[in-house]
């Protein structure tokens, strides 16, 4: 080999990593910024949500999309490290010199305990096996939190993150403290995780998710496999529930149960399990959309609902699904000859979304309001709710914009199969 | 009387009475075989007699009902697929069984993984393991699919992916290899090409083959079973094999 090939070799070497780590540099820099950019108290508190549901999120796809194990009590792990990590911070408060900031080493230890403890006979099988033991797990935890001490009953648990020995600058008063607390170890658990799927295991996480019969046949015992994925998921998960103590120094018995088990579940799905940055997408927006949803109407369970049934009938493979399928044609340079395509879909489905939140709107009014007062604004034209006009005409526009987009639909369907072969033979050539 | 050793080369697979039963029906009724190291061995015999129920017998995907199954000496019966596997010996299957949304590389290296002692490591970096790369290319090479490495397993051809079979069941090196009719639904050329493929992978190695196409199995086999409703009908050379009036009745038919 020449000089010249050796060296270009190495360039390749180098890129290849650069492309594998590159976006996590970037990544860093957006993290450093963020609290900055939108520097309000509120904002930080929630970047810190968003760092703690990512990394519970990417655990909890540590099981669905890489091993092919559909969980519904990922939050037991999650909870329990959170608990641990209260009682922690109580033992500190009363002198145990242990500072705050590595908390998440409890918190990692108690889920890796509790994962290798069910995952010990709860991996035997994956499928509706493990699906369903996963939910028996989850509902008797949420009940045993309900009345067992430990987690403090209907009042649950409070610490104080301010007590113990602190790093210097570091108080942990200040949210934006707490804020760069979470992102570091957000960052710190992501890059494992990532480094997980490039390894001997992590491979064959996905060869055991894929066909596990097969798995069996060359060498490898598919029980085992499971097992060290949900183990080490237990454990991430515990470091997310950490992370959740810090930030809100208090855990409750909803932590712990079903319905915490299927938020995490929601994320990861919105986000797209067949990617790496799938959850991380999907815990940011679901994490926002809670968050601020509440602030710009009532009803937002509902739209939240809605929302996830759309995803999983129209785009299954979720956001990071969604966007990795544009990567070739942004490849061979063509993204803008899409763009006709999608204003023929944006204009139907803002009518039908119109007409829809419009229904919703009256409907929950309706359903929900206290005494008899019957007036109600939405989009800040002001009506009385319970004559039909209103309903007609926000259903008549929601019906509307659905037989639009039913119509519109297919020819943008073509025009994206059209645009998306081009670019596969552009590529191909 | 007894010939000397050396003319009676060590056993690699050893059945004694192996019986299997699904419910009440019995479809291995009493195999007794023995298969030499190093032979290439052709199971054939009619639809239905039981060639993949003793394939899925020796690679433990099922329990035997009776008798015992040795693999180079050591007792193996009933054993799990991965032990087995372990104590060296491979399989393919009669239907394509590869990981479909994996690509062509990740699925023999897949295959390599446990033979080069990685087993479940979660601290190994795959990219950085020189002899797992060099394995892997070298098994790509050999099946002819280096070109269609990133190529996801699931959109390959029939063809590619009966050779990507192959290659994931040779990967990890075993040395007593099963393969289960390599060859269904190939046309002639491709016939051709996967039976020149398998000679040169089992060079060397134990094969055992099942084989509809009776001109591969004369062809590559040095042994021939017929294995007839559960049962050994005979054993021996493809000449003797193809003599034999009972063979003739029950299998090979009026042309043989």
């Amino acid at each position: 080999m020449t000089d010249r090939a050796a060296g270009s070799v190495r360039n390749i070497a180098w890129a290849s990593y650069l492309r594998s780590y590159g976006l996590w540099v970037l990544a860093a820099v957006a993290i450093f910024a963020l609290p900055h950019v939108f520097d309000s108290r509120a904002n930080q508190s929630m970047f810190g949500q968003m760092g703690i549901f990512v990394v519970f999120a990417l655990s909890y796809n540590m099981l669905l999309g890489q091993s092919g194990m559909l969980s519904f009590g990922h939050a037991v792990y999650f909870g329990f490290a959170g608990f641990i990590s209260v009682h922690v911070m109580r033992i500190i408060e009363s002198g145990f010199a242990f500072p705050v900031v590595l908390l998440p080493l409890f918190g990692a230890a108690a889920g890796l305990a509790l994962g290798i403890i069910f995952g010990s006979f709860s991996t035997r099988r994956a499928g509706t096996v493990f699906a369903m033991i996963s939910l028996g797990i989850a509902e008797l935890v949420g009940a045993l939190a309900f009345f067992i001490g430990f987690f403090g009953g209907e009042e649950g648990i409070s610490g104080d993150r301010m007590s113990g020995p602190s790093l210097p600058g570091l108080s942990l008063g200040p949210q934006i403290q707490v804020y760069y607390v979470i992102a570091a170890w957000t960052l710190v658990a992501a890059l494992l995780m990532y480094a997980i799927t490039r390894t001997p295991l992590g491979r064959m996480a996905n060869a055991v998710r894929d066909n596990p019969e097969r798995a069996e046949f060359i060498g490898y015992n598919t029980q085992r496999v499971r097992f060290r994925m949900f183990a080490l998921s237990g454990m991430f998960a515990g470091v997310a529930g950490a992370l959740f103590a810090i930030q809100f120094e208090f855990l409750q018995f909803n932590n712990i149960g079903v319905a915490a088990s299927g938020s995490v579940l929601l994320m990861t799905f919105i986000g797209g399990v067949g990617f790496f940055m799938g959850p991380i997408l999907g815990a940011i927006l679901v994490t926002f959309l809670e968050l601020e949803l509440v602030n710009v109407t009532q009803a937002w369970l509902l739209y939240f609902g809605l929302f996830f049934v759309l995803m999983v009938m129209f785009v299954p493979a979720g956001l990071a699904g969604l966007i990795m399928r544009h990567q070739p044609i942004w490849r061979a340079g063509i993204l803008h000859k899409l763009a006709p395509a999608y204003g023929l879909a944006l204009v139907p489905s803002l009518i039908f979304a119109v007409g829809a939140i419009g229904l919703i709107e009256i409907i929950y009014f309706t359903s929900t309001r206290a005494g008899l007062n019957t007036v109600m604004s939405v989009y800040t034209i002001t009506f009385d709710a319970v004559k039909p006009l209103p309903w007609i005409i926000a259903g008549v526009v929601a019906a509307g914009g659905f037989v639009l987009c039913r119509l519109t639909f297919p020819t943008v369907r073509k025009v994206w199969d059209e645009v998306f072969l081009e670019a596969m033979a552009k590529l191909n050539r | 009387m007894n010939p000397p050793a050396a003319i009676h080369p060590p056993t690699a697979i050893q059945l004694t009475d192996v019986r299997k039963s699904f419910g009440r029906t019995e479809i291995i009724r009493g195999v007794s075989l023995e298969i030499r190291k190093g032979e290439r061995h052709a199971i054939i015999g009619p639809n239905g007699g039981g060639k993949s129920t003793l394939f899925n017998l020796i690679s433990g995907k099922f329990p035997v009902s009776h008798g015992t199954i040795k693999l180079n000496g050591e007792d193996v019966t009933n054993a799990r697929p991965f032990e087995i596997n372990r104590r060296g010996l491979s399989r393919s299957f009669q239907v394509t069984n590869i990981f479909p949304r994996l690509n062509v590389y990740e699925n023999v290296r897949c295959s390599v993984l446990w033979s080069l002692g990685y087993k479940y490591s979660f601290w190994n970096d795959l990219n950085r393991l020189g002899d797992v790369k060099e394995r892997t290319e070298e098994v790509l090479e050999q099946i002819g699919l280096t070109a269609r490495r990133h190529i996801p397993a699931a959109v390959l051809s029939y063809a590619e992916q009966r050779a990507l079979e192959i290659g994931i069941t040779i990967a990890g090196g075993a040395d007593v290899i099963l393969f289960d009719e390599p060859t269904a639904g190939m046309s002639r050329g491709e016939t051709e090409h996967a039976v020149n493929l398998i000679r040169t992978l089992s060079k060397d190695k134990t094969l055992v083959i099942v084989e509809h196409d009776m001109g591969v199995v004369f062809d590559l086999a040095d042994r021939i079973s017929v294995l007839v409703y559960g049962e050994i009908l005979t054993t021996g050379a493809p000449e003797e094999v193809r003599a034999n009036k009972a063979v003739q009745e029950a299998y090979l038919g009026v042309d043989a």
